[in-house]
């Protein structure tokens, strides 16, 4: 098979403008992106960067923007794509440090701000704390994430709201709130009853259309605006 | 620092509810601006005397021109406030895995509704409007 891979390339100390550059490959059937960026590292040019760990979608390292839509390098054959031209960039809007490595300190500290792990207000049982398989279900779809900011990069109000929580962080929040071992939930619902949580969420979308593990944060983002609507209304409970 | 041009940003790009996000906000802007317009044109027309500036602003209204304003205003608000109700239902949580199909329900509605307005438009095209 062959394309032409149209890579963005940006080195700051080099560099004044991120540039577009074509290399013409040779891949096999069946090859996905990611496999034609290691052919270029390899054997055309070692100094292309970009980030890559698992090769099978879970690590979340090697989202991309590729031919107009978000995709993991790894899980996109590049026959799908039904190009001859493959044009890799970066994730948009993120300050990109080397040709397709972003920064993702923003994206994780709000993953912090969020609290991602169980937190609970009693004691610890003899033995676990036990869950029944309908509770487990709750967050089925949101313990998919793999972190790869694929969400927070499509999202106009991430663009426009440099405190905005993002979808993946909110996400998150909501993955603990509705688990029944979680102790805390009102105190997650305040932290993102705010400007720069739920409310920032106009239902764009984007995220949603984002995800390579076909999560939609939209919906976790509006049963948290719902949550917190019922928060303030039980306004005599603590927390 | 340097500027990229991200290609994210090319209306080619844009996803169903980027454009239905947009048009939400361009039509808001928009009937916002008429609303003050609207306000300032009656209240001058009408401040005057014996009411001749009143006619006269009317009948500049009856013109093909403005009649056709007229037109595009309706499809603005029916848009605004139908898409608006859709926003809503989003914020209680009802049919957010529906966007889409909820999105082409609000078209039909707004079209619909759109066809009677233009029927009950038509008459003032042909100069005999409705009493």
């Amino acid at each position: 098979m062959q394309v032409v891979f149209k890579v963005q390339r940006y080195q700051p100390e080099r560099d004044g403008q991120p540039y577009f550059q074509s290399f013409p490959l040779e891949l096999p059937e069946r090859a996905t992106v990611l496999d034609g960026l290691h052919q270029i590292k390899d054997e055309r040019d070692g100094s292309l960067s970009f980030r890559r760990s698992c090769r099978s979608a879970i690590c979340g390292s090697c989202a991309m923007y590729i031919n107009g839509a978000y995709h993991l390098a790894c899980n996109t054959g590049v026959e799908t794509l039904k190009a001859q031209e493959i044009v890799v960039s970066p994730l948009p809007h993120l300050r990109v440090i080397k040709d397709l490595i972003v920064d993702m300190q923003p994206f994780f500290e709000k993953f912090e701000r969020a609290l991602p792990y169980l937190m609970t207000t009693t004691p610890p049982p003899e033995r676990e704390r036990l869950q029944s398989p309908e509770q487990r279900r709750a967050f089925e779809e949101m313990i998919n994430c793999i972190q790869c900011a694929a969400c927070y990069s499509a999202c106009p109000m991430v663009w426009t709201d440099p405190q905005y929580l993002g979808p993946a962080a909110l996400t998150k929040v909501y993955r603990f709130v509705s688990d029944s071992r979680d102790e805390v939930g009102r105190q997650r619902l305040a932290l993102v009853d705010n400007d720069h949580g739920v409310w920032r969420c106009h239902t764009i979308f984007n995220c949603h259309i984002a995800c390579p593990k076909n999560i939609n944060p939209t919906w976790s983002i509006q049963q948290l605006k719902r949550k917190t609507i019922a928060r303030r209304l039980r306004f005599w409970e603590r927390g | 620092m340097y500027r990229v041009r991200h290609t994210d940003l090319w209306p080619s790009h844009y996803n169903l509810g980027m454009w239905v996000w947009l048009a939400q906000r361009i039509s808001g802007i928009v009937l916002v601006l008429y609303l003050f317009t609207h306000i300032w044109v009656i209240s001058f027309s009408i401040a005057n005397r014996q009411g001749q500036e009143f006619n006269q602003v009317m009948a500049l209204f009856q013109t093909p021109l403005f009649l056709s304003l007229d037109l595009l205003l309706l499809a603005g608000v029916l848009f605004h406030a139908l898409n608006g109700i859709r926003v809503i239902l989003f914020d209680l949580g009802i049919g957010i895995r529906q966007q889409k199909a909820i999105f082409w329900g609000v078209l039909v509605i707004v079209s619909a509704i759109f066809a009677w307005g233009v029927s009950l438009w038509w008459p003032f095209v042909q100069g005999k409007p409705l009493v």
